[in-house]
């Protein structure tokens, strides 16, 4: 693989990030969501990362077929939705409360998750300088040619 | 095959290459659970290149494990991020101005 | 009383021998001749393979494909160069009162 499938490494986890932190930013948002169209409180989500080979942009199957070197870039397997069973609080008032006064609540932690946030936004700066980097390794080949 | 100086500047950037495309595939999977970081060995790929081999990626010992089995460090990636790119910078300009020596001897002075 | 001169004996040449014809056999010069127009055969060839792998895509480093035009260039101009001094050096020779 030449440098140029770095860079779709690279795109890859930028992706991957990005969609950890939309579902971060939803999952804080809905912290405190007692009604959902599914019924029942809010559940957080939770990106499932996963480790997949990537080709070069240009690259062709045949690459692949003849064991030529494959680069690990990472994508979002699938999205997990919390399946425990939802917090109980006790708020009688709440027009959401069940007969006994408690209200269930989502379990989301939005401490927990601005902190996972942080670290998702440092992880995409990493994937954008390493595809910066690359890039100017590819412009100093380039530069060979004058 | 032009002289010995750009045959091991030509096999040293082939090396940085391979070695900044597998820091790249660390940052990529930094939060995948069980990846593990990937890097080169420098010195021996560099005497197997000589001898016509390819580089392989080895698995790095020392690193602390998360507890979703990743042991991606990412201070240690950006670090040799910036390694290898200035060291493929330094040998593309030393390629660059063997290459021009060369061409200024074979045109005797005049070009 | 003086001698009779007395034939003068004809000086005979020593009989220079023709040196051994090297017609049929390739001189030192026209082995690195050939040596050095097959060699920048191949650079070339390797500099087109080379542009050829990494335009569709295949496992091929840019710096790899560059590296190699550039050698297949320098091995042209050194050709280029040689083959201009030999045609001055014929023409010096050409030039030669005789």
């Amino acid at each position: 693989m030449s440098l140029f499938a770095a860079l779709t490494v690279s795109a890859s986890g930028m992706a991957a990030q990005r969609t950890r932190a939309a579902l971060l930013v939803e999952n804080i948002a809905n912290s405190e969501t007692t009604r959902t169209p599914e019924g029942g409180p809010y559940r957080r989500k939770d990106a499932v990362f996963t480790t997949q080979q990537v080709g070069s942009a240009f690259g062709t199957e045949l690459d692949a077929q003849m064991g030529g070197m494959q680069l690990s870039g990472v994508s979002v397997a699938g999205i997990s939705v919390d399946t425990r069973d939802p917090e109980k609080r006790y708020m009688p008032g709440h027009p959401d409360a069940d007969s006994n006064g408690y209200v269930s609540m989502p379990r989301v932690n939005p401490a927990e998750d601005m902190v996972d946030l942080v670290s998702a936004d440092r992880s995409y700066q990493a994937n954008v300088a390493a595809m910066s980097a690359v890039k100017d390794m590819i412009m100093k080949s380039i530069d060979l040619l004058k | 095959m032009i002289d010995r100086l750009t045959d091991n500047l030509e096999q040293y950037m082939n090396l940085v290459s391979f070695r900044q495309k597998l820091v790249a595939s660390n940052i990529a999977n930094a939060d995948t659970p069980g990846y593990k970081t990937q890097d080169l060995d420098f010195q021996a790929s560099f005497r197997s290149a000589m001898d016509g081999g390819s580089p392989e990626a080895v698995s790095v010992p020392g690193l602390s494990t998360k507890n979703d089995g990743n042991n991606v460090d990412l201070d240690r990636e950006a670090r040799l991020l910036a390694e290898n790119a200035m060291r493929f910078n330094v040998a593309a300009t030393l390629m660059k101005s063997s290459i021009s020596r060369i061409k200024e001897a074979i045109n005797g002075g005049k070009s | 009383m003086t001698a009779p001169i007395s034939n003068i004996t004809p000086i005979t040449l020593p009989q220079v021998q023709p040196l051994s014809s090297s017609a049929g056999q390739p001189g030192e010069f026209q082995k690195v001749l050939t040596g050095t127009i097959n060699d920048l055969e191949s650079m070339n060839n390797n500099a087109s393979d080379s542009v050829q792998k990494f335009l569709s895509g295949e496992n091929e480093e840019l710096h790899t494909t560059i590296l190699a035009t550039q050698k297949a260039e320098l091995a042209f101009e050194l050709g280029l160069q040689v083959r201009n001094k030999v045609v001055d050096a014929y023409q010096e020779i050409m030039k030669m009162q005789m």
